[in-house]
């Protein structure tokens, strides 16, 4: 089945936003251990996603259509901000500071959820616009990449 | 176009919402006081000068205050519509509406034509420049979503709504209040109350809930349809007026889609994925029950006056669920514009306003809701409690939220590698 890179990537969000929420509820119920397996596995795949747009997507979105320094370098830009709030997330959890650890997790799930909805309802729109002919092969490509 | 829709640099600084937030509980203050001041009967009767005043002094003074200060960081963010020249715009819309409101609302508490010529003049300015700048925009974006859709039709009704006023401040001004009058007047306010305020409500719920809490998204039809429908209704309900016929069923079906709309909102709320608490639901969920309890009582109670309407529709729904986005917004854009600038060292999102205050103000508030509702039952001595409780909880949202905006200020000033240097 052919999906389009927009559903695609659109349901990686949600993925994502299903992971974050149960590594909150661990952190809730002050369990620490499970709540270090849920961050880890939260912030490989959000990784993994970054990933998937930064090698892939984004470079054949820009060859295709010359835009160097337009969306895609915004993306990249918000991409860092989230990475260094999941690095100080992580400083939390090692120090069990579970109200500064909500403290940033509320902030990254409003970037997170503002990153998604300029990602959703323009790029990712603007991307099957232009790489429709190739869809099936940038998913497979994204999909390929390892996890680190 | 998506290059500027995409580019946070193109959205205004922090300054620009932030002043919009902070000068609505001004006004706030000030209908308070206008209960000590003036006589109880006159602020009830909806067609008093007085009660014009009040009206106005809330959904200009507060209700188009924040949902402009609002609209200017949703709408690019939200729709990639993005505002050229944005503080010269910011300062327009916002200089003009305070002025044009303080003006507008001292006409009709001292009777003065003179304020009232000036003030819808400067009302005017405000809300064209608003609505002219944001149908533009709004209707040039090529990607279109639920809030977009919602954001249009709302554009729509608001230059409707101004319209309309205009045309009733002008027969004020000559003197002559047409044989019509009345019909402008509930026209005015079924635009202003239903298609400014609950269709923007509404788009801003359909992506705020799923986005802040975590929860399910608003069924497609409801998204796609409800807001195009109530726009129709509206219009229906204005034929209406003119042609002198029973509102009734336009009012069944109005009031069912409201419903409908909160029982989802409720229901995805309650359903949130995100389990930590947060306070802002405490306002969000008041505000969505006021509105069914306010729809009902619509529908359902004979109304003596529109007095209690009022409260529950204006306080407890739309009041309330603007001030739990404003703690939601200002604690956010605080940390994100500082963070954006390279700041490592910044309060969290929960750190910038103190949850204990928040709830305080929150408890006071809805004192100040229910003394107004007793009010209609017991005496109109609670309406002074009413106000007393509502003036403290503005002055408090007033402290609430200037706490998050001094320790922004502070960081702000700050050079960002001074965190670096020291380490």
């Amino acid at each position: 089945m052919t999906h389009s890179i927009s559903s695609f990537m659109t349901q990686d969000h949600r993925d994502c936003d299903e992971e974050f929420a149960q590594m909150e509820i661990s952190v809730s119920k002050d369990d620490w251990n499970e709540a270090q397996v849920k961050f880890d596995s939260f912030s490989q795949n959000l990784e993994h996603h970054f990933n998937m747009e930064e090698k892939i997507m984004f470079p054949k979105f820009e060859t295709k259509t010359g835009m160097l320094g337009g969306p895609t370098a915004m993306m990249r830009m918000e991409h860092e901000q989230m990475r260094t709030v999941v690095g100080q997330m992580k400083d939390d959890l090692n120090a069990k500071d579970k109200n500064h650890f909500f403290g940033l997790s509320e902030s990254l799930m409003m970037l997170m959820q503002q990153h998604n909805m300029k990602e959703e309802q323009m790029l990712y729109a603007m991307v099957d616009a232009h790489l429709s002919q190739e869809s099936q092969e940038v998913i497979n490509e994204m999909q390929g990449l390892v996890k680190a | 176009m998506f290059n500027q829709g995409l580019s946070l640099n193109q959205a205004p600084p922090a300054s620009i919402p932030f002043r919009f937030f902070l000068t609505a509980p001004l006004f706030g203050i000030l209908i308070g006081l206008v209960f000590f001041f003036y006589p109880l009967e006159s602020i009830i009767d909806q067609y008093s000068p007085v009660a014009i005043a009040v009206v106005h002094l809330f959904t200009l003074g507060m209700l188009a205050m924040i949902i402009f200060g609002a609209m200017q960081q949703m709408m690019p963010v939200l729709a990639g519509a993005v505002i050229k020249q944005p503080v010269l715009f910011g300062n327009i819309v916002h200089i003009s509406l305070t002025l044009g409101t303080l003006l507008f609302s001292a006409s009709f508490l001292f009777s003065n034509k003179l304020l009232l010529t000036i003030g819808a003049i400067s009302l005017s300015i405000s809300f064209f420049v608003f609505f002219s700048n944001a149908i533009y925009l709004l209707f040039k974006v090529k990607y279109l979503t639920s809030t977009v859709n919602a954001m249009r039709i709302f554009s729509i009704c608001g230059i409707i709504t101004a319209i309309l006023g205009l045309y009733l401040a002008t027969d004020y001004i000559n003197g002559s209040l047409g044989t019509q009058h009345f019909n402008f007047v509930n026209s005015h306010a079924t635009f202003g109350l239903f298609g400014f305020g609950v269709i923007l409500i509404m788009g801003v719920a359909f992506q705020v809930i799923p986005m802040f809490y975590v929860a399910l998204d608003f069924p497609r039809y409801i998204q796609n349809k409800i807001p195009i429908l109530i726009l129709i209704f509206i219009l229906a309900l204005v034929g209406f007026f003119f042609l002198g016929l029973d509102i009734y069923v336009l009012k069944v079906i109005l009031s069912s889609m409201f419903i409908l709309f909160s029982v989802y909102g409720l229901n995805s709320l309650n359903n949130r994925r995100r389990p930590v608490f947060d306070v802002t639901l405490w306002f969000w969920k008041v505000s969505l029950y006021m509105f069914i309890i306010s729809m009902l009582n619509w529908l359902f109670i004979p109304q003596d006056s529109m007095f209690t309407l009022a409260i529950l529709f204006g306080l407890g729904f739309l009041y309330s669920l603007l001030q739990g986005m404003m703690y939601k917004i200002i604690p956010f854009l605080a940390w994100f514009h500082l963070s954006s600038k390279g700041h490592m060292t910044i309060p969290t999102m929960r750190e910038m306003i103190k949850e204990d205050f928040i709830k305080l103000q929150f408890f006071i508030f809805m004192a100040s809701i229910l003394f107004f509702l007793l009010a209609g039952f017991l005496s109109n001595i609670f309406l002074y409690l009413g106000a007393f409780m509502f003036i403290v909880s503005n002055v408090i949202l007033i402290i609430n939220c200037a706490n998050a905006l001094i320790k922004y200020n502070q960081i702000s000033k700050l050079n960002p590698m001074d965190s670096f240097l020291s380490k």
